[in-house]
């Protein structure tokens, strides 16, 4: 794949080991060294603990068990020859540089020509690194610098030196990108290349500010949090996660390697509490607990956090803070605010931003570098010049200039315009050489927002639209608030349907929000029920049943492209369409039971007709009842688009795309080539066990009772998805139409939407986000 | 002058027949309130509210308060008859045992509130306001002041008050300027001046307990920066003895347009001692705990008028000669007929009795749950009642105040000009009746609490605790041969309350505004069906009874007839309700301000 076509990862820390399970869910076959181990049965114990490790971790860094065969281990004094036949050698050992030279030197006596050498260092300069050693290494030698954990964060720094070779970036990036998934921007040379460089100095000042403000860590990370777009772990959240003393290491070596003029310097300073914690093993949530800390004592559980005040803990308390209950949400409102929460605000914020104009071109070649690194490296909602644009240019230097900070020459260049602009519908950002360019994509990347810019859409109501994505095919998007379905995502469905048949040759199901779907609006059903609005309920039901049945049997292909969540109603519609091209990162499920009901949009009957393919399992009809009994019953999801194979969520010959960017360009290939010579799907009958079966599942869910498995409402519910799943009394050897088997759905959620406990179970899910145990 | 007779037979049939009152003493706490104990205490209540204090009404309207050298005085009759009131013990029937009190069911206490508030309600707020205060100090209060303060005030030697309003503040409590600063003994010093102040000075008692809203010197701005303070008239010494006056006065008393037996103060708290109950900034939460009660009681005043009214009306309205029957002569031995007769006057006595008779059958229900609330032994049987009090309580305040304005309101118009008359004592029922529309959180704000607040809750599962109900009992007796009649118009106005509860939750989440518009006539919407449901299952109860020697009295008959008036004649106003909810709130809100 990508001229890659094998791997190796030296160092099997979290970094190392977790960039090889990537590669291996890739599908590339990869070797895994680390030193010996004196004293240990294998001298790869480090390497094979390294896999063992991965094996439990949660969340999996493998997306299947396959992925995890693909990994072999060994050790750097007895497997070095397994390198020779690598395309692609990462280096992730040990922060020194003698350390990392003198494996350098091994690796360069077994690798093959033209293979690319890359270390994952985030502190060393590649200068450093390649000092010394042979030209032939320097040219195959870049930084591939990844974020942790590998598998989930999507961004990629690669950085090459002046002598490497653009062929070896260029293969190591098509990698990257196509196979890993990564977004890769290529930063400079210098220390912390962007994403670090940025992230250090945000939280550096975070820290200092709050202290100085007289802020508590509540406060700060309620400030920093939601308001910037950025996760709500805030800075000191944040700083529990990565680990308190790493900080210090990470702060000293960027330190030592930028000038004395790097503002870093200025909000350098000794931190004495977070020094006592360290030294009391308060490192974060690998230790004894960070800011925060679940108190334990005396068998109880106490949220708790230190007072940046007093230095002491104490029960953790809401923010409460009128400046971001008057500003509500409006980030220029909130940092002009005069509480300490504003000027906390804008302190913060105004630095960190001025701080990233002035990366700009020192370590980033434009500002959508910066923006990608940030989004992509630590998830903030909007990049830093996206924020600049949020709050105008002008007036971030007018108010830097008020707290005595200097204006970078960015922003001057800026003037009053934004970074962003779109241009005769075409995204474009603003150069160094003050003028406008475009956003290019890498090639075979699509993606519906760029689409959105040059066209209108075909429909569209309050909930969901269709667009026309070039060369006749359609793409359906939901967009109603979290992509929840509801009436009109069915109405504007059946409305596309008839449209698609008329005006184009196939439809692809897509969206880019974070989660394709998670299902149908909850909120609306429940309030529905709560009010006996009982026709209304089983009409949405209905009218789902029949809509996506004739998205099934439609004259056309239809192509689902899920990301994210994939959840009841949201699989519900993947499972009628003709293929899936799912973004590896996807997690489908029939979660209904949980809420204590079943799925009625035909989700039962088609797992029902998945597992009963001829030649799937044994005959008779039972091993496919229970089999979808099991996966249903238990609202199991899939852990990734690997995972929704083995249980059928998706089909064996489904397509799974890494990255997902590329999500809806290999989903829109995908219906074209369906589209050369289709046929609608034949409808097919299904053999059910009937009662016999639906007692035999009962017992089963009795014996989960009897042992505290099952709640005496999960008995209630599989009660009603045995009688769904088993065909309603049908007999064994008449078949069973869908038509039927969708009546019985219907009837059962009907059902069960009645009963308290099942309301009770949905108030949880939509008031707490966690499933109710009743 | 109308008499006041308390409706005992129809009480009865709410508590015992309708809501199983029988079975209150089932509950864990009520075990004593067996019917043979609860049917003496409303008789002697009946007797005390027609005898001591309905005659006392039409004076304490005519003479009013008066405040002489700072000393404000109540009309005359009121001290004696409070005495006679106090030493019966009713100023104590609700209250907590372990305080004196004698811990009644809400059930029960409702209907003894009914009477009081329809005999005289100006007397009434006396008591009715140190319950209140009562309330607030027993819920949030420490031991130390609830054992200083409570056993005085459940025995009526001390009245409370509740001091909230402020002269720029009222609905918006936020505002509040009174600042109260600690004094590092654990007491503080408040001072402000507090108006609309009912009973907030008399000389029913030797002290009143005001319980006051202040704003602690860190206090942040707004609503969360409010506290709440215990402040004597009188400073109590550790020994309970009454000390010196304690910085409190009355500046003045207001001139209003009904309850004028009623003080209505402006107080000027100087630097008078109090103290802090419950959390500091948690003031307005601790007046929340008990606001559901407290509007539950304020519906029952308007209830309490409108019976009172309707008595008036009946009573006038047979021996009032006027006019011939249009189909005929009925009385053709006097020289008129009774206006009871004529189909207009009908009109006016049955609205007011079906309205009056559904609201005491509501109030039941949610007093009933209350009880259930707070003694009920199954958890989830506890939380479903609470939800269905935290529901209706604004129904209640509005729908009963409304209505039992409208009601005194056609009472008076029953007596013709005679109605004008003070003397008749009809108009002081619509004088009397109106504030309870504004006091206690607006009519319109009681809307807003139910559509803002109440609908959204939790998914809507308050909701649930009325709308299934309803729906259960539709659904299995929309057929009945005899109860069907009755249960069809309440099946098409539920029908549109359903409709009109999607679309305001609908709206409510992305258009605020537009829900708010709806709101008013949301609230009577769903009150109207509300009694409507009520009147299903009293016809439920009375059917089987008509024709029986139970019915020897005519009452079950009674009672289907009204119910019949009701589902025909005042159901249907659903319709219109619903047609002006659907119909959006754009020609309100699209009007330009300039032109008002």
């Amino acid at each position: 794949m990508s001229g890659i076509g094998k791997v190796a990862v030296i160092g099997a820390g979290v970094m190392g080991a977790g960039i090889a399970a990537q590669v291996a869910n890739a599908g590339v076959p990869v070797v895994l060294l680390d030193i010996v181990k004196e004293g240990a049965a294998s001298r790869s114990a480090i390497a094979e603990g390294a896999v063992a490790a991965l094996l439990k971790a949660d969340p999996a860094p493998f997306m299947s068990r396959a992925a995890a065969k693909l990994v072999a281990t060994g050790n750097i004094e007895d497997d070095l020859g397994l390198l020779a036949d690598c395309d692609w050698i990462v280096e992730a050992v040990v922060e020194r540089l003698d350390v990392k030279q003198a494996l350098y030197r091994k690796i360069e006596g077994v690798r093959k020509a033209g293979s690319v050498v890359s270390s994952n260092t985030s502190t060393i300069p590649l200068a450093s690194l390649i000092s010394g050693l042979p030209e032939t290494f320097a040219r195959d030698f870049c930084i591939t610098h990844f974020f942790n954990p590998p598998r989930y964060m999507r961004l990629l720094e690669v950085v090459k030196g002046e002598l490497t070779r653009p062929e070896a970036i260029a293969l190591v990036s098509r990698f990257a990108d196509a196979a890993l998934g990564k977004s890769v921007i290529t930063p400079k040379d210098r220390p912390g290349f962007i994403a670090n460089r940025l992230g250090v100095f945000w939280i550096q000042c975070a820290v200092i500010e709050a202290i100085e403000q007289g802020l508590e860590v509540e406060e700060a990370d309620a400030v920093i949090g939601k308001p910037m777009g950025i996760p709500k772990t805030g800075v000191f959240g944040l700083i529990d996660l990565v680990g308190l003393d790493l900080m210090p290491h990470v702060m000293d070596s960027m330190i030592g390697l930028l000038p004395p003029e790097d503002p870093l310097h200025a909000i350098h300073r000794p931190q004495p509490l977070i020094e006592r914690m360290i030294a009391d093993g308060y490192t974060g949530r690998k230790g004894k607990g960070g800011f925060y800390r679940l108190n334990r004592a005396g068998g109880g559980k106490v949220k708790e956090a230190i007072s940046l005040v007093t230095g002491e803990y104490r029960p953790q308390r809401k923010a409460d803070l009128e400046a971001l209950a008057t500003t509500r949400g409006d980030l220029k409102a909130l940092l002009a605010h005069p509480d300490p929460a504003g000027r906390y605000a804008l302190r913060v914020l105004g630095q960190t931003l001025a701080y990233a104009a002035a990366l700009v071109p020192e370590a980033a070649d434009d500002v959508a570098a910066v923006d990608e690194a940030m989004r992509l490296g630590y998830n903030w909602k909007w990049g830093p010049f996206e924020l600049i644009d949020q709050l105008g240019a002008p007036w971030l230097a007018e108010h830097l200039a008020a707290e005595g900070l200097p204006v970078p020459p960015l922003l001057t260049l800026a003037g009053d315009r934004k970074f962003y602009r779109i241009e005769a519908g075409r995204r474009q950002y603003l150069g160094t050489d003050g003028a406008y360019h475009d956003l290019v994509r890498p090639e075979g990347v699509l993606l519906l927002a760029d689409l959105k810019l040059d066209r209108q859409p075909v429909l569209k109501n309050g909930s969901a639209a269709l667009w026309d994505i070039g060369d006749g095919v359609a793409c359906f998007e939901f967009t109603s608030k979290m992509n929840a379905l509801d009436p009109d995502t069915m109405a504007l469905l059946g409305k596309s349907i008839k449209t698609v048949a008329k005006q184009f040759k196939a439809l692809v199901i897509y969206n880019e929000g974070s989660n394709f779907s998670a299902g149908a609006n909850l909120g609306l059903a429940i309030f529905a029920a709560n009010i006996a609005a009982w026709t209304e309920i089983e009409q949405l039901v209905a009218a789902g049943q029949e809509t996506y049945r004739a998205l099934k049997y439609a004259p056309f292909p239809v192509v689902g492209a899920p990301s994210g969540l994939a959840l009841g109603g949201g699989c519900e519609i993947l499972l009628h369409c003709d293929a899936v091209q799912a973004h590896a990162e996807t997690y489908v499920g029939l979660v209904e039971c949980g809420v204590g009901l079943v799925p009625a949009w035909g989700g039962c009957k088609e797992m029902l007709s998945r597992w009963s393919a001829p030649g799937r399992l044994p005959k008779g009809p039972m091993p496919a009842v229970a089999k979808v009994f099991e996966t249903v019953s238990t609202a199991t999801v899939a852990k990734s688009a690997a995972e929704a194979k083995e249980l059928l969520f998706l089909r064996p010959s489904d397509g799974i795309t890494m990255n997902r960017y590329r999500l809806l360009a290999d989903a829109k290939a995908k219906a074209l080539e369906l589209a050369r010579d289709y046929t609608p799907p034949e409808p097919v009958d299904l053999t059910l066990p009937g009662e016999s079966g639906k007692v035999g599942m009962q017992m089963a869910a009795e014996g989960f009772h009897r042992r505290g498995i099952a709640t005496t409402h999960d008995l209630v519910v599989a009660g009603a998805l045995a009688t769904v799943l088993s065909g309603n009394g049908a007999d064994v050897t008449k078949p069973v139409t869908e038509e039927e088997v969708l009546e019985v759905e219907r009837a059962q959620f009907m059902r069960l939407i009645r009963y308290p406990a099942t309301l009770a179970r949905i108030e949880s899910i939509l008031e707490t986000g966690k499933p109710l145990r009743n | 002058m109308p008499s006041y007779q308390a409706p005992l037979r129809d009480m009865r049939f709410v508590l015992y027949e309708l809501h199983q009152g029988a079975g209150l003493s089932a509950l864990p706490g009520l075990e004593d309130f067996t019917p043979d104990i609860i049917d003496p205490v409303l008789d002697e209540a009946a007797k005390v509210c027609e005898e001591v204090l309905a005659p006392l009404n039409r004076t304490g309207d005519e003479e009013g308060c008066h405040l002489e050298n700072g000393v404000v005085r109540t009309p005359s009759g009121f001290k004696q008859a409070y005495d006679l009131f106090r030493d019966g013990g009713w100023t104590g029937l609700a209250s907590d045992p372990a305080y004196g009190g004698q811990g009644l069911p809400k059930s029960v206490n409702a209907l003894v509130e009914e009477m009081i508030c329809a005999s005289n309600l100006s007397f009434g707020m006396y008591p009715g306001l140190s319950h209140g205060a009562y309330l607030a100090l027993h819920a949030h209060g420490s031991d130390e002041l609830r054992d200083r303060f409570l056993p005085k005030i459940v025995d009526g030697t001390w009245a409370g008050t509740m001091c909230l309003t402020e002269p720029h503040c009222g609905t918006d409590l936020g505002l509040c300027r009174t600042r109260a600063v600690p004094q590092g003994d654990g007491s503080y010093r408040i001072t402000g001046t507090k108006i609309f102040i009912s009973a907030g000075d008399h000389d029913l008692t030797e002290n009143i307990i005001h319980l006051v809203l202040a704003r602690l010197p860190d206090a942040p701005k707004g609503i969360k920066g409010i506290s709440l303070f215990v402040v004597p008239k009188i400073a109590v010494r550790d020994d309970g003895s009454l000390g010196d006056p304690n910085g409190v006065t009355c500046g003045s008393i207001e001139h209003k347009m009904g309850i004028k037996g009623s003080a209505t103060c402006v107080l000027n708290f100087d630097d008078a001692v109090g103290w802090l109950v419950g959390e500091a900034h948690k003031g307005m939460r601790a007046m929340f705990t008990m606001m559901n009660t407290e509007r539950l009681a304020v519906g029952i005043q308007g209830l309490g008028l409108a019976e009172a009214s309707y008595q008036g009306a009946v009573a006038y309205a047979r021996e009032r000669l006027q006019g011939r029957s249009l189909s005929g002569v009925k009385h053709p031995d006097k020289s008129a007929d009774p206006i009871i007769v004529h189909p207009d006057i009908r009109r006016m006595l049955l609205t007011m009795r079906a309205t009056t008779e559904g609201c005491r059958a509501l109030g039941g229900w949610v007093a009933r749950s209350l009880d259930i609330q707070h003694h009920g032994e199954d958890e989830a049987a506890r939380q479903e009642a609470e939800d269905l009090v935290v529901l209706l309580t604004p129904v209640v305040k509005a729908l009963f105040t409304d209505l039992g304005f409208e009601a005194a309101n056609l009472g008076m118009q029953v007596y013709g000009g005679h109605g004008y008359i003070r003397e008749n004592g009809m108009e002081q029922y619509v004088r009397d009746a109106r504030i309870a529309q504004i006091y206690e959180g607006t009519n319109g704000i009681q809307a807003l609490d139910l559509i803002g607040r109440k609908l959204p809750a939790h998914a809507g599962r308050y909701l649930r605790r009325f709308f299934h109900p309803v729906a259960d009992l539709i659904a299995a007796k929309v057929e009945d041969e005899q109860l069907g009649a009755f249960v069809q118009p309440l099946a098409k106005a539920f029908v549109r309350l359903q409709q009109a509860t999607g679309q305001i939750a609908r709206v409510g989440l992305s258009k605020p505004e537009e829900a708010a518009a709806a709101a008013a006539d949301y609230l009577r919407l769903l009150g109207l069906v509300a009694v409507g449901y009520m009147w299903v299952r009293m016809v439920e109860v009375a059917l089987p009874k008509v024709g029986t020697d139970a019915d020897s009295d005519g009452f079950y008959r009674a009672k289907l007839g009204t119910a019949r008036f009701y589902m025909e004649r005042v159901l249907p106003q659903s319709g219109a309700l619903f047609s002006a909810i659907m119909a959006g709130g754009a020609s309100m809100m699209d009007f330009e301000e300039a032109a008002f």
